[in-house]
């Protein structure tokens, strides 16, 4: 049945951003939360609102960055956040990225920090479009079921 | 919904409590704080997964509102660290002081410094992010040791129902052990004393008696009413303990000496054991951690560091100790590895101040260049070291304390040690202990005028070996037989790190810190003059100067720390003797004005304050 290969095309998926990365242990306590039945869409309830926290975060610290003077603390406050949230939500990728960040703020170096978050924002848009393809996936399934 | 379930509660009385009981930690209900709504998510999804009741908020301040409506709404508290509203550890702070709850940090941040500041500030535990399922789990343990171990202390005649419960006898044991002395030592010696005791109780006790029958078969039986014991009322707590002395501070005494209305005594006896629990606490971490200093400029209940902050001069230490950026060896940090200098210095013979506890240790050998990376590392460990109020617990700061000894053997041994009183010395670097606390003044003329009472044995050793003017605090303690000075009185770090640095020594008045460790038991016996490693120009002057502790040098002791009346390094040098019944250490700090040092002729001597080593 068509729900029967769109699942095994979302595993496959997801295989591959553990394969990359892109997810760590952390993804999988997630699912198995979800999988017990106790909360159906749990996942994927997380990992919108990571995504869209992301995207604020990143938004927020561009624009710290761009100020005459940076506020280094507050750019660390926003990395740290962001950080937990990936951490939490098992988004390798990003979090590591986030910890790069970090030696850069640590030295109030305002191009390093912008260079490290154009590498971090690189990672969050690539997590999120594997994101969003699992999601579709998801959502073909549940159509179909 | 949540919060309907959670009001439900109380109204389900004994019998549904005791339902919960028995499944507890089903059921356990946690209070959620975390600013991050993605953490705040996950956190949820796996407690209630844990089976536990669960509310999340996330900000501090509705946390602690909620928290106020209804102490007994809550059995657990798990917070973020860093939270924009309110420091995460202010909350803990605050929870642990007004509502008495356990309280467990989370933060992605696992740096040990950050641990440790939770721990200092009561945090029952420390999680990192994210938080594993299993972890979770366990964190009912928290719950049921808190009420334990308060029981413990609020009942005086919990014998009988605490001889039901086997895990008691273990928690009793903590809490004897951990309550020292106490008027209530009596009965928890003899569980069964229920009537004599009576007799002897306040009318309090007697209602809390009562309280707890009721309650027996509860484990969150704490029916009694609770104290909330505010900042003020805490500080008053400590001070009377301080006054008393931490071994004798019996809960009645304490009492009579805060003399708070509506007070019982059954409230500071809980207030006390915490307390002990608490300083025990940090005593064990300090002594499992390399580099301790976390208390630097934590809020932290019982530990108000606050005269650390009050010291300008301190502000180029600061900036170089970093101090609110602590790493592990952070304390040197700022100042740079191989900044000491005191290779500049080889003629030199600074005192080499290291206390236990973060003394600073001023590595000063005398004509030996030191390795300044082992000085270096020394100083950075025992700086860290330090900073912490070790209650004289003889395992203090034992790993860097050999990391040390391994570092400075070498040196020392070799060092002016030999010139100066070389029995002395030598046994005390040939001994097991960290030869880099010590004073090792090899030539140091330490002119400090102002009088710190020496004990007679470790004076005796003083004039004989050095010419010098002031007597240093010493411990109390005999000198064992090789002569060292007794025990280190340790002084806390932080401020004396600073006052290092300030002092420039040597030409400078500037205060330096004193450390004095007080380590009764395997370390001690020598006496530790901190200052500041941190300065390493302070060094230099240092070394070439003269230590002069005229008159004024004031030394104020951290105030409300561990000032357990015991080691108070009072004003100046010349005003106080220095008891160190040796648990607690204090910081001297020598302010700067008072203490004039001659001028860069040190005169070096032999500087015998038994423990240089």
């Amino acid at each position: 049945m068509a729900a029967v290969a769109l699942k095994n095309q979302l595993n496959a998926h997801i295989a591959s951003m553990f394969a990359a990365g892109f997810l760590d242990k952390q993804f999988q306590e997630l699912q198995m939360l979800q999988d017990d039945g106790s909360s159906p869409g749990f996942v994927s309830e997380v990992v919108g609102l990571f995504i869209d926290d992301a995207e604020k975060i990143t938004g927020l610290i561009a624009g710290l960055l761009d100020q005459p003077v940076v506020d280094f603390d507050k750019v660390d406050a926003l990395v740290h956040q962001l950080k937990g949230s990936s951490a939490s939500v098992g988004a390798q990728r990003v979090k590591l990225s986030c910890e790069q960040f970090h030696s850069y703020y640590e030295a109030k170096n305002r191009d390093g920090c912008v260079m490290a978050l154009a590498l971090l924002r690189n990672e969050f848009y690539d997590s999120r479009s594997k994101f969003q393809t699992m999601f579709q996936l998801e959502q073909q399934i549940e159509a179909c079921s | 919904m949540l919060l309907d379930a959670m009001m439900m509660e109380p109204r389900k009385g004994l019998m549904g409590r005791e339902r919960e009981r028995d499944q507890f930690p089903v059921g356990m209900r946690v209070l959620a704080v975390d600013d991050d709504r993605v953490c705040l998510k996950v956190l949820e999804g796996l407690l209630r997964r844990c089976q536990y009741h669960v509310t999340t908020t996330n900000q501090a301040i509705t946390a602690l509102k909620l928290l106020r409506e209804n102490k007994d709404m809550f059995d657990l508290v798990i917070s973020d660290v860093h939270m924009p509203d309110m420091d995460g550890f202010k909350l803990l702070e605050l929870v642990g002081l007004e509502m008495d709850l356990p309280v467990i940090m989370l933060s992605v941040n696992g740096e040990t410094k950050t641990v440790l500041k939770g721990i200092t500030h009561g945090a029952c535990d420390y999680l990192l992010k994210p938080v594993r399922i299993e972890e979770l789990r366990n964190v009912w343990q928290h719950v049921v040791r808190r009420k334990f171990s308060n029981r413990e202390t609020n009942n005086l005649d919990f014998s009988k129902e605490y001889s039901k419960h086997p895990t008691t006898d273990s928690y009793h044991g903590l809490s004897q052990v951990a309550s020292g002395s106490s008027d209530q030592g009596g009965s928890r010696a003899s569980k069964k004393r229920k009537e004599p005791h009576r007799e002897e109780e306040d009318e309090d006790e007697g209602d809390d008696n009562d309280n707890d029958a009721q309650d027996n078969d509860e484990p969150s039986g704490s029916k009694k009413p609770r104290v909330v014991w505010s900042v003020e009322l805490h500080r008053k707590f400590v001070a009377a303990v301080n006054h008393l002395g931490i071994d004798k501070a019996v809960p009645k005494r304490i009492l009579e000496l805060m003399n708070v209305e509506k007070l019982t005594r059954e409230n500071v006896a809980s207030h006390l054991q915490k307390y002990r629990l608490y300083l025990r606490r940090l005593s064990v971490v300090a002594s499992q951690q390399a580099s301790i200093a976390a208390v630097f400029g934590g809020r932290d209940p019982f530990l108000h560091m606050g005269a650390f902050e009050g010291l300008p001069s301190y502000q180029p230490f600061a900036s170089s100790a970093g101090i609110p950026s602590f790493n592990p060896h952070g304390l040197l940090s700022g100042v740079g590895t191989a900044a000491f200098g005191l290779q500049d210095l080889a003629p030199s013979k600074a005192i080499q101040c290291a206390s236990s506890n973060g003394a600073v240790s001023h590595c000063i050998g005398d004509t030996n260049k030191f390795h300044i990376a082992n000085l270096q590392e020394n100083q950075q460990a025992n700086l860290a070291q330090g900073l912490t109020a070790p209650l004289g617990q003889p395992q203090l700061q034992q790993k860097w304390i050999h990391q040390e000894t391994s570092d400075l053997s070498s040196f020392f041994s070799g060092s002016a040690l030999a010139n100066t009183m070389s029995g002395t010395l030598q046994r005390v670097t040939s001994s097991s202990l960290p030869p880099v606390e010590l004073l090792e003044c090899t030539q140091i003329k330490v002119g400090a005028h102002s009088s710190i009472r020496i004990p007679p044995a470790s004076s005796g050793l003083l004039e004989s070996t050095t010419k010098l003017d002031a007597s240093f605090v010493a411990p109390e303690q005999d000198m064992d037989q090789k002569g060292k000075f007794p025990e280190r009185v340790t002084v806390l770090p932080s401020e004396s790190l600073i006052a290092a640095d300030r002092s420039k020594c040597g030409t400078r008045s500037s205060g330096s810190t004193m450390l004095l460790l007080s380590d009764t038991e395997r370390h001690s016996k020598y006496l530790k003059f901190g200052v500041a490693s941190n300065s390493r120009h302070g060094i230099d002057e240092m070394v070439n100067g003269s230590f002069n502790y005229n008159g004024g040098a004031s030394v104020p002791e951290q105030n409300d720390v561990y000032d357990f009346g015991n080691s108070k390094l009072h004003g100046g040098f010349n005003s106080s003797s220095c008891n160190f019944d040796g648990l607690l250490n204090s910081i001297i700090k020598v302010e700067n004005d008072d203490v004039p040092f001659a001028d860069n002729d040190l005169g070096c001597e032999l500087f015998p304050l038994g423990a240089c080593i």
